[in-house]
């Protein structure tokens, strides 16, 4: 092994050979059984290569060998693909090169061993797990419901380097391939199977005898082939031609340019049927290397280890497990508390939902079977399944039927009176540790605490609209919450498929307070002339999901406007905001719910085609007198910055743990780029000294002077400060 | 059991005889209780209410009774502790794609909910079902599954007939007497939408020899055996609803009545008007409202909105209107048509079945006790006078007579039919004749009979019916803050079957 490895080695690796081990169940077949004493599950680190590697020249010499059988050490534990550790550290092209050649090296040696060999897989099998059984000749998988099997390697910004983009390609085809690479996608059993992954499913109690027939020629088990197809498309140039043309448009629809790996990976694939392996492998390891040491590569490892760390929430911080919550009340079925309800049952919880009138109850039921029906259609879903999930959302008028509930979410009108009369009348009814969570947006959760007997189990519990869609909840802290609490309800979020985030409890918590002076910086730039797409294509360029009037039609003036009050009152002048929003609403304007905002929605506006709604652009103020013109980066810098600064402040306030769980709730809450790394990995890549100096020009622009707030919000925090005068950064080096 | 075991055998005797000898019955513990306006656990009064009506979770005020009492009582008493229905839909309607599994388990787990009851606490689910989906041949135990009853928790499907609903209750009292559990989930459920169409005997067995053949000429030679009229289907719910002991379908029966009985075809259209207005007048009131929960069926599109109310009232139904209509069953000089006959429906009737101990223990305040239940058996093709026949023996049994009554619930499969157990109630010579009575059974009081509408106008869900008519009298007297209360109907086949409750001490 290259020494240069050295410092990539994790620092618990065992003595060399520990990791795999050679069994010999009998005369002529071997078990090479992947079993780290560091590790609970096995991940393809470098301890464990050099232990692979070995183990391979060790039954190389063995000229008896005929059959092999590779396995991990239970049935549905094999291994978790590359070591994501060492995947950060590398900054040096010529090492990741160098890493990359060295798996490749290490499967082409278990490609080379005369012997039938057979991969006997289960439970998690991602990326280079993946690719060490597509060095064998036949893959078996255990048919578990834990096993999943793929190369999600793009989703981390990389690519399968490890042969995968070779072999897959020459098992399932191009087109099947580029698929399951593309979209990262990890398939189920009957999937795996049916797309040609694997080659055969079994039980995981019969797996490591099926694979031993199998291996020694006892049991037959072709191999998944595609025939004549393999001619029409793969090998022929027209055919590639053409997917190459529309898988490239596809990604770039997709993708905007700002992701690398799947651009790396779609002529890699289409050339690989045609190219002898050694020569594929190369520029395999040429394109892995180019790619790992990227930003964007670094960014999602980061977004993608954040999201794990969020899963310990779950967990009690001493490691015990969080209390379970299986059955739940939601009060108020508007379109909030429809959506966590359904999203809630559809995910194995007895929900049960309230409302004081029937009319929204039946639209939320109808909305929940809709929901889960297309679920199952497209996953395909025993019906069964998806009874289940309709069965669980049970519905009424009034608070009867909550008292068995074990935590309530309140979802009704923003007002403080009404949330404390609605949580109030539910904890005489429920269990006096029954949870109590509200789902304000803007109000604080100590006052709510305040009319509630027990404010310990209170807590705010805040989803975003579309619950379904978005998968980050703010969790919120009182003053009195206990820790029991918080956790048991992120262990919550997180069953129903939700990243946690855990807050303070200050007016908008985290996201929506940073997306406020982000949003009121698109509508005073609208307000000053620019036209509505020109703003919303900055940012879209920038790699937001959409434009921030576009997300301003999205939520509703009415919700916006309310949210910049609250807001203002807790900040102040930093937050003091435009007119426009109250302009609009007095206006009947509300946003999409109305048909009409800074755009128009009809149907024929739904197909892709964006028209500006004609009577917003009336609705701006006769002209100050203060034209400036406004380029793209001057736009961005200042709704970034904006929202920058003031999470500058919220950060020095303690409202969220630190910038990692900042960048993440950027990232999952408003969809901040996860290439760029979120809101604070961002700023660092610019350096506090060009975020000051950014700043500050705004501060000065005459436009901003002009406002009746003047340059309150573009006054640099304190941190800020800080960092850019010890030229340092939110994030410590190394984090 | 049948109506011809001798009366000392008999499972509901007066409860206090056997433990207090004395020359009269023993005063009901009823009589001590305040007479006062229920509040019903689950079904409020107004919507308005129900908003804020959250189950009791009082401890009763009455401390248990010492264990002394309880030993020294012959068997425990059943209650109804808590009772929920779902809106009863015509079939082909409303409710045309759910499934009895499903609207069962819907109905199932409102009233868990509501009662604060939960799953494990239940000691078997007990579903009455005429014609369970065929796949889904044990309904009880998908319904119970489906509601979110445990695993462990046993249920099972029963029927009885148009009494499967009512015999999935009086099997819960029969298991409560002989103390294997205190606390069943009683269900009783039917869509009469999904009864399916089969394929006659001629062109089964054609699939058979086909499934058999081995050669392509065998296949050719079964496939020509093939003539059109083996597409003729059968149809399950004709089929189901013809006795095939007698051969007759249901309502010839009724028509036999109505000759015994002299019933005009002018009788038989004014009772069943009267169904209408009376159940219009109990819907608008109200009243109905109480023991239903509104329910959006399966296969609801966007903007459709949950069936609130029992869909076969006909409002400003007029006995003119009524008597346009042909006779359904025999032509011409029949009198039973389908204006003056139970409807094809759907619906579901849950009942919690408790002892007033446990119903305690649970926090739930009885909607009535059941005092007395029979079950008895009669001629075929007379099976409309069911009633008759197992609401003497109930009477008897709970030591009180027909004037004692202040709810009486007779099902309405056909106006002819209830007409005549009017008549027989009535008879002194019918008595004597099939009763062995010496007097009559007593009158019904026509204002009482069926207050609120019954089958004609509510529908008939035939195996959810017997369960809809226990709840219908259980919350009937608690409206008129009555005491005595029968419930009863008629069963296909020739059997009657009959409960006496009791307005709960509280």
């Amino acid at each position: 092994m290259n020494p240069r490895f050295q410092s990539l080695m994790p620092a618990d690796a065992p003595a060399e050979g520990a990791c795999v081990r050679i069994e010999r169940p009998e005369p002529g077949m071997a078990r090479l059984v992947l079993d780290p004493p560091h590790r609970k599950l096995a991940v393809l680190d470098l301890a464990l290569m050099r232990d692979l590697e070995r183990a391979l020249d060790v039954l190389a010499t063995d000229d008896g060998l005929r059959a092999l059988v590779v396995c991990g050490r239970e049935p549905t534990s094999f291994a978790a693909g590359a070591d994501l550790e060492a995947l950060v550290r590398i900054e040096d092209q010529a090492l990741a090169r160098e890493l990359g050649r060295y798996g490749q090296s290490v499967f082409q040696k278990l490609a080379a061993l005369p012997a039938f060999k057979v991969a006997a897989v289960g439970g998690p099998v991602p990326g280079g797990a993946f690719e060490l059984a597509l060095a064998c000749d036949r893959i078996v998988l255990a048919d578990h419901p834990s096993s999943r099997i793929g190369l999600p390697e793009v989703l981390l910004g990389i690519l399968p380097g490890w042969g995968g983009s070779q072999r897959l390609p020459q098992r399932i085809g191009v087109p099947a391939a580029l698929e399951a690479i593309l979209a990262g996608r990890l398939y189920d059993p009957r999937r795996a199977l049916r797309t040609g992954l694997v080659d055969r499913l079994t039980w995981p109690e019969y797996l490591l005898r099926v694979a031993g027939e199998i291996a020694s020629g006892r049991m037959r088990c072709t191999r998944f082939e595609r025939g004549a197809w393999s001619w029409i498309v793969d090998r022929n140039p027209l055919a590639r031609a053409i997917i190459r043309r529309k898988v490239t448009a596809e990604v770039m629809k997709k993708t905007r340019g700002h992701y690398p790996a799947p651009l790396a990976v779609i002529p890699l694939v289409l050339a690989a049927p045609s190219t002898p392996i050694e020569q594929g492998l190369e520029r395999e390891a040429d394109a892995l290397a180019r790619l790992m040491v990227s930003v964007e590569c670094k960014n999602l490892v980061t977004i993608f280890r954040l999201s794990e760390d969020a899963k310990r929430l779950g967990k009690l911080p001493d490691g015990g497990s969080a209390r379970e919550l299986r059955q739940i009340g939601v009060v108020g079925a508007g379109v909030m508390g429809a959506g966590i309800a359904s999203v809630a049952a559809s995910k194995g919880v007895d929900v049960r939902l309230a409302d004081v009138e029937r009319g929204p109850l039946d639209k939320a039921l109808l909305a929940h079977r809709a929901a889960v029906e297309k679920d199952a259609r497209r996953r395909r879903a025993p019906r069964s399944e998806s009874n289940a999930a309709i069965d669980r959302l049970s519905v009424g008028t009034g608070l009867a039927g909550f008292n068995a509930c074990e935590l309530v979410i309140e979802a009704v009108a923003e007002r403080l009176e009404v949330k404390i009369k609605v949580l109030g009348e539910l904890a005489q009814g429920l269990a006096p540790d029954a949870v109590l969570a509200t789902n304000t947006s803007s109000l604080s959760v100590d006052a709510i605490a305040a009319g509630v007997s027990g404010p310990e189990r209170v807590v705010g519990m805040h989803f975003f609209n579309p619950v379904p869609q978005m998968p980050l909840v703010e969790i919120v802290r009182g003053a009195k919450t206990s820790p029991e609490v918080l956790h048991a309800v992120a262990r919550l979020a997180l069953k129903m498929g939700k990243t946690p985030v855990i807050t303070g409890d200050r007016p908008g918590f985290v996201v929506n307070r940073l997306l406020g002076p982000y949003l009121d910086e698109a509508a005073r730039l609208f307000e000053a002339g620019v036209a509505p797409e020109r703003i919303d294509q900055a940012a879209r360029d920038f790699g937001l999901p959409m434009g921030p009037l576009e997300l301003l039609d999205e939520v509703g003036f009415d919700i916006a406007a309310h949210a910049a009050a609250s807001l203002e009152q807790a900040f102040g002048r930093r937050m003091q905001c435009s007119e426009l929003l109250k302009r609009l609403v007095d206006a009947g304007l509300r946003g999409k719910k109305t048909g009409a905002g800074f755009y128009v929605h009809s149907a024929a506006a739904r197909d892709g085609v964006r028209v500006v709604n004609p009577d917003v652009a009336r609705m701006r103020p006769p002209a100050s007198g203060v034209v400036t013109d406004f380029g793209e980066q001057v736009m961005l810098d200042y709704m970034l910055m904006a929202m920058l600064n003031e999470a500058a402040f919220a950060l020095e306030e303690g409202l969220i743990a630190g910038p990692r769980e900042l960048d993440l709730a950027t990232v999952f809450g408003m969809g901040f780029p996860p290439f760029r790394g979120g809101l604070l990995r961002w700023a660092d890549s610019l350096g506090a000294r060009d975020v000051l100096g950014r700043l500050q020009r705004i501060a000065a622009a005459p436009d901003i002077l002009a406002r009746s707030n003047g340059s309150e919000r573009f006054k640099a925090a304190p941190l800020l400060r800080r960092l850019a005068e010890s030229n340092g950064k939110f994030h410590a080096a190394g984090a | 059991m049948g109506g011809d075991e001798p009366p000392e055998r008999k499972p509901n005797e007066p409860k206090a005889a056997p433990a207090q000898p004395s020359p009269e019955p023993a005063p009901p513990i009823h009589q001590q209780a305040p007479v006062q306006q229920p509040v019903a656990p689950v079904a409020p009064v107004a919507p308005a209410a129900a908003q804020a009506a959250a189950p009791s979770l009082d401890p009763h005020p009455e401390p248990l009774p010492a264990p002394a009492i309880h030993a020294a009582r012959a068997r425990p008493r059943c209650v109804i502790a808590a009772g929920l229905r779902l809106p009863q839909a015509r079939a082909g309607g409303a409710f045309k794609r759910e499934d009895a599994g499903h609207l069962g388990a819907v109905v199932a787990r409102e009233l868990l909910a509501r009662a604060g009851v939960r799953g494990a606490q239940i000691d078997e689910v007990i579903v009455g079902c005429v014609g369970p989906p065929q796949d889904q041949a044990n309904v009880g135990r998908v319904l119970a599954l489906r509601a979110g009853v445990p695993q462990s928790v046993p249920a099972r499907t029963i029927g009885r007939n148009c009494a499967s609903g009512m015999d999935a209750v009086t099997s819960a009292c029969a298991l409560i007497e002989a103390g294997r559990g205190d606390l069943f989930l009683c269900v009783g459920v039917e869509v009469m939408s999904q009864y399916p169409l089969t394929y006659g005997p001629q062109m089964t067995a054609m699939f058979e020899r086909l499934s058999r053949a081995k050669s392509v000429l065998e296949k050719v030679g079964a496939l020509a055996s093939f003539r059109p009229q083996f597409l003729a289907p059968r149809v399950a719910l004709m089929e189901g609803l013809t006795d095939p002991v007698s051969g007759m379908i249901m309502g010839r029966t009724a028509e036999l009545l109505a000759r015994d009985f002299s019933i005009t075809r002018e009788a038989a259209d004014t009772f069943a008007c009267e169904s209408h207005r009376r159940a219009a007048r109990a819907r608008d009131s109200g009243r109905l409202g109480r023991e239903i929960v509104p329910h959006l069926p399966l296969g609801a599109k966007p903007g459709d909105s949950s069936l609130q109310h029992d869909d076969g009232i006909r409002d400003g139904q007029s006995v003119e209107g009524l008597a346009k209509l042909k006779p359904y069953f025999e032509k011409p000089d029949g009198i039973v048509t389908v204006g003056n006959s139970c409807g094809i429906t759907d619906g579901a009737t849950a009942l919690l079945i408790s002892t007033p101990e446990r119903a305690r223990e649970l926090g739930l305040a009885p909607l009535a006790e059941i005092r007395s239940w029979a079950w008895a058996g009669l001629d075929p093709s007379r099976m409309g006078l069911g009633p008759v026949f197992s609401s003497a023996i109930a009477l008897e049994q709970a030591g009180i007579a027909v004037g004692d009554l202040d709810a009486i619930e007779i099902n309405e499969a056909f106006a002819a039919q209830v007409l005549a157990c009017a008549q027989a109630f009535a008879s002194d010579a019918f008595a004597r004749e099939h009763l062995g009575r010496s007097s009559r059974l007593g009158e019904l009081d026509p204002s009482l009979l069926n207050k609120n509408g019954g089958a004609i106008a509510l529908g008939h869900p035939v195996g959810a019916s017997g369960a809809r008519l226990l709840l219908t009298v259980a919350h009937e007297l608690a409206v008129v803050d009555g005491e005595l209360g029968l419930a009863s109907l008629c069963i296909g086949g020739g059997q009657g079957g009959a409960v006496v409750l009791e307005r709960s001490a509280r």
